[in-house]
């Protein structure tokens, strides 16, 4: 990457941040506070659920709601963001040469930057609800979240390049994601569900990384090492190959738009 | 001898441009599955080659459909050819379009940073440059405001003035001059005659008058997909005599 390039890419990233508060009066206050009152919504809600888990306190619960929450919000964006990227910014491909990576690479950094603000959020209010929240669990949570970005930017590789030849793609994964919400456990504890289809939630992927970055939040804990591990290594590949795939095709995207 | 700037060899173009417009939803696959899409075959290029020499003012002229907008599309490595090759030496900067990238609710200063790292800038350069850019395009009052804001002019003049600082040994210029009033036309030409035999041009357009005044060399592409190298007079005189 060259000094132009990373220029660009922050140029990238700047303007997609300005464009999502352009013309409001708290301008860049709804970063922090939409997410805030979002928390503070799903918390008056679905508080009166705690109760149907044992081991768990209702302050406990908020966070285990809410981190399920931003773990999964993360995947969404970033899994729809990076799908798009390369389509958002047909005119410019038309127009001009540039490293095309940087389109994919900064849509998805916006993924990134909003998961840091909502975990900010969450840290706060778990140290209000009176969470010990260890050091060890944090650098867990930050692994399980680089692991995700890594194979998001993998997966980014290919869908940039199959949104533009099929359009369906927009719908398709809006209903896939859909069903991971559900199949990740999010608002209600995995013994809710009934043991049959319990294999769904433990072998999904999202299911597991929100799992382990829960417990590393609430307990301190760390589960799922193993699989975080593997999943980083597969991720890592499917950035290689992706990549790789991506160069190929995106030589002749522009005559596709 | 002279050093070639921009090598183009053999180069062909087809475009396959699907009858009842691009099949890109399943719902258009899946109801004729049987029914294969028909493509029309287009020739955009068809086995073109030449050299442009460094500091040459190289024209490019011809009717609608003649593929001129593909051939700068190819050689700015927008498209590839499907044969053929093009060798590019020295940084070449397209202007297929003045202002590229520019969002219109950001403001015309953020629009700059923008714009000119899209053509090649890096910030430093920016920050180096920015007062000579609105000092140029006469808009230093305006730097913050929105450019949704601004006259089409003061966009372009704005556009303009970051492109003339973009450092490049060769330019391509698709029709900019098509735009922007007769007081900035002036200043795109004055811009013309202090960059001509300093930067190679490859340049495309329809107003014959300036390809006459400024080019050295002018390739007539024409519909049947032959072409014609030559002198500008010469040229421009066959290729109006086809209307």
């Amino acid at each position: 990457m060259n000094r132009n390039d990373l220029d660009l890419y922050k140029q990238f990233v700047k303007t997609i941040f300005k464009m999502r508060y352009k013309g409001s009066i708290l301008g860049f206050f709804w970063v922090l506070l939409k997410p805030f009152f979002l928390f503070m919504i799903l918390y008056v809600v679905f508080s009166s659920f705690s109760s149907s888990i044992a081991d768990i306190t209702p302050n406990q619960y908020a966070v285990y709601l809410l981190s399920g929450l931003i773990i999964y919000t993360f995947f969404n964006e970033g899994i729809t963001w990076g799908l798009n990227s390369i389509m958002e910014r047909s005119s410019l491909i038309v127009k001009i040469n540039f490293k095309r990576e940087i389109v994919v690479i900064s849509a998805l950094t916006m993924s990134l930057i909003n998961l840091f603000i909502n975990f900010f959020i969450i840290l706060v209010v778990a140290i209000f609800l009176g969470i010990n929240i260890s050091l060890l669990g944090v650098g867990y949570i930050l692994l399980v979240c680089f692991t995700m970005f890594i194979g998001m930017y993998g997966i980014a590789f290919f869908t940039s390049i199959w949104m533009v030849h099929l359009r369906d793609l927009a719908h398709i994964s809006e209903l896939v994601l859909q069903l991971m919400f559900y199949a990740s456990a999010v608002f209600f504890p995995v013994a809710m569900i009934p043991e049959k289809y319990r294999f769904i939630v433990e072998y999904n992927p999202i299911a597991l990384f929100i799992q382990s970055v829960r417990e590393a939040l609430i307990h301190g804990e760390i589960v799922n090492l193993k699989f975080v591990l593997l999943a980083l290594v597969c991720s890592i590949l499917l950035v290689f190959v992706g990549r790789r795939y991506f160069k190929k095709n995106i030589l002749k995207i522009a005559e596709y738009f | 001898m002279e050093n070639i700037a921009i090598s183009v060899k053999n180069i062909s173009k087809e475009f396959k441009i699907p009858v009842n417009g691009q099949k890109n939803t399943l719902q258009e696959r899946f109801l004729n599955p049987f029914h294969k899409t028909e493509y029309r075959q287009f020739h955009a290029l068809n086995n073109l080659s030449f050299d442009v020499k460094e500091g040459e003012f190289f024209s490019v002229i011809g009717p609608n459909g003649a593929g001129k907008s593909t051939l700068l599309k190819i050689v700015s490595q927008i498209y590839v050819p499907d044969e053929g090759n093009v060798e590019v030496n020295g940084k070449l900067v397209p202007f297929l379009e003045l202002g590229v990238g520019f969002n219109p609710d950001l403001s015309a200063k953020e629009n700059v940073y923008l714009n000119g790292t899209i053509l090649g800038l890096t910030m430093k350069e920016l920050d180096e440059y920015i007062d000579d850019i609105f000092d140029f395009a006469e808009l230093r009052e305006f730097a913050n405001m929105s450019i949704k804001n601004f006259s089409s002019g003061m966009q372009v003049r704005l556009a303009f003035s970051i492109a003339i600082r973009v450092k490049s040994d060769i330019l391509i210029l698709d029709e900019v001059l098509a735009v922007g009033d007769g007081e900035f036309q002036k200043k795109c030409y004055q811009y013309f005659q202090d960059i001509r035999g300093k930067k190679t041009i490859l340049f495309v357009s329809h107003g014959l008058d300036s390809v006459k005044k400024y080019s050295d060399r002018v390739l007539w592409l024409k519909e049947d997909k032959s072409y014609e190298i030559g002198d500008p007079i010469e040229m421009v005189e066959k290729y109006s005599k086809t209307f």
